[in-house]
């Protein structure tokens, strides 16, 4: 699997839950895209925050989903202190815009209210 | 991001695809979509910053109004067009030197916006990118510089036809530069606050532009004494202006009330 490419299930038509991609379904991975996507990048202690995760939890969910070709980290320092930058892929973007659209799908076929 | 799906063990290695949650129904999704959507709002408001560049253009157009008080009324400008674009042209109430205040003002106030943007990111752990607005301000500042330059050149003289007209006249076109920089922004941060303040600046920018707002104050009873009339320029500095400060100290006080319960 190629680190700018990520290898993306097969969306093709189906039942809407034949779309979800498992590495990207886990709703961790699935927040850590979202915030992603609404900014140009976040910090390693906003995700952790933001989504209620150990350290050692999101530095593995980050490395699954960087290995999939799906994230950037960029690490650096301010100061003398570490920090961890997170930044979506447009591959990223994709398998999120896919994800959520599968979702809705979900939700529409079923006539469940979607807000 | 609580729900019901405990959080992984830390033994447990999530690079194991959590096969039991694509086994999703209804009411996961709807549930999952919620807590997305919840996280993005936090996301948005979390990098929303917008208050600062509009009090800092906002003390930047008020530092302006000197250059706006001609030294005598009916000596039109009173010193040569410096900068025409962004200076103002001979004929109405300027002073010598707006054009080279604006030149300087605008670029410290896009690298301030700059600074203030990096250091909000720092501070709040999420970017916005700014960098577009640090390069359309700019680009449009060297264009404003460049423009009448390049038009002065006989071959280039075409270029006159592309001149911004009556926008430049009254020496305000610097606020409309500050307006393109306001929708980058309301763009980078994905902010409809941001775009309604940007569109209603934009009307005065225009407005200030483009007719002697002193008109208005006159139908409405103001009268000024010969000693004022070199004051009558003023309305088209102050209306921007307020619209900026205001419109700012309320950006201030939400944001600040947003971050105060998250």
């Amino acid at each position: 699997m190629s680190a700018t490419e990520p290898d993306l299930p097969d969306r093709s038509n189906g039942y809407p839950t034949n779309g979800l991609d498992e590495t990207v379904h886990q709703r961790h991975r699935l927040g850590i895209l979202t915030i992603t996507a609404e900014a140009q990048s976040a910090d390693f202690g906003y995700l952790r925050d933001a989504l209620e995760l150990t350290p050692g939890n999101l530095s593995r969910h980050l490395t699954v989903l960087e290995e999939a070709g799906l994230i950037k980290v960029d690490k650096g320092y301010q100061g003398k202190r570490p920090r961890t930058w997170v930044s979506i892929t447009s591959g990223g973007r994709s398998a999120l815009a896919a994800e959520l659209a599968a979702l809705t799908e979900l939700l529409r076929r079923h006539g469940a209210p979607q807000s | 991001m609580t729900g019901e799906t405990a959080d992984p063990d830390p033994t447990e290695d999530p690079a194991e695809p959590a096969r039991a949650e694509a086994a999703v129904g209804p009411e996961d999704a709807a549930g999952l979509l919620s807590e997305l959507r919840q996280l993005r709002r936090n996301a948005r408001s979390a990098r929303h910053a917008y208050w600062f560049p509009l009090v800092l253009f906002g003390l930047l157009i008020v530092a302006a109004i000197p250059f706006y008080v001609p030294s005598k009324f009916g000596n039109g400008f009173d010193g040569g067009p410096d900068l025409p674009i962004l200076g103002g042209f001979s004929g109405f109430v300027t002073q010598k030197g707006l054009g080279y205040y604006w030149l300087a003002a605008l670029l410290l106030g896009v690298a301030l916006t700059f600074w203030w943007y990096r250091r909000h990111a720092r501070r709040i752990g999420v970017r916005t990118p700014s960098r577009g607005y640090l390069i359309t301000v700019s680009a449009v500042t060297a264009l404003a510089l460049a423009l009448p330059l390049l038009a002065w050149l006989g071959p280039l003289h075409f270029l006159n036809a592309v001149m911004p007209g009556d926008l430049i006249f009254r020496g305000t076109f610097p606020f409309v530069i500050i307006a393109i920089g306001l929708w980058v922004l309301a763009w980078a941060e994905r902010s409809l606050a941001l775009g309604v303040i940007a569109l209603a600046y934009t009307g005065t920018a225009l407005l200030a532009s483009l007719y002697n707002i002193e008109n208005v104050l006159f139908r409405l009873g103001w009268n000024p004494s010969s000693s004022q009339w070199r004051f009558t320029g003023l309305p088209n500095v102050l209306l921007p202006a307020f619209v900026l400060l205001a419109a700012g100290v309320g950006a201030f006080v939400v944001q600040r009330r947003q971050r105060t319960v998250a």
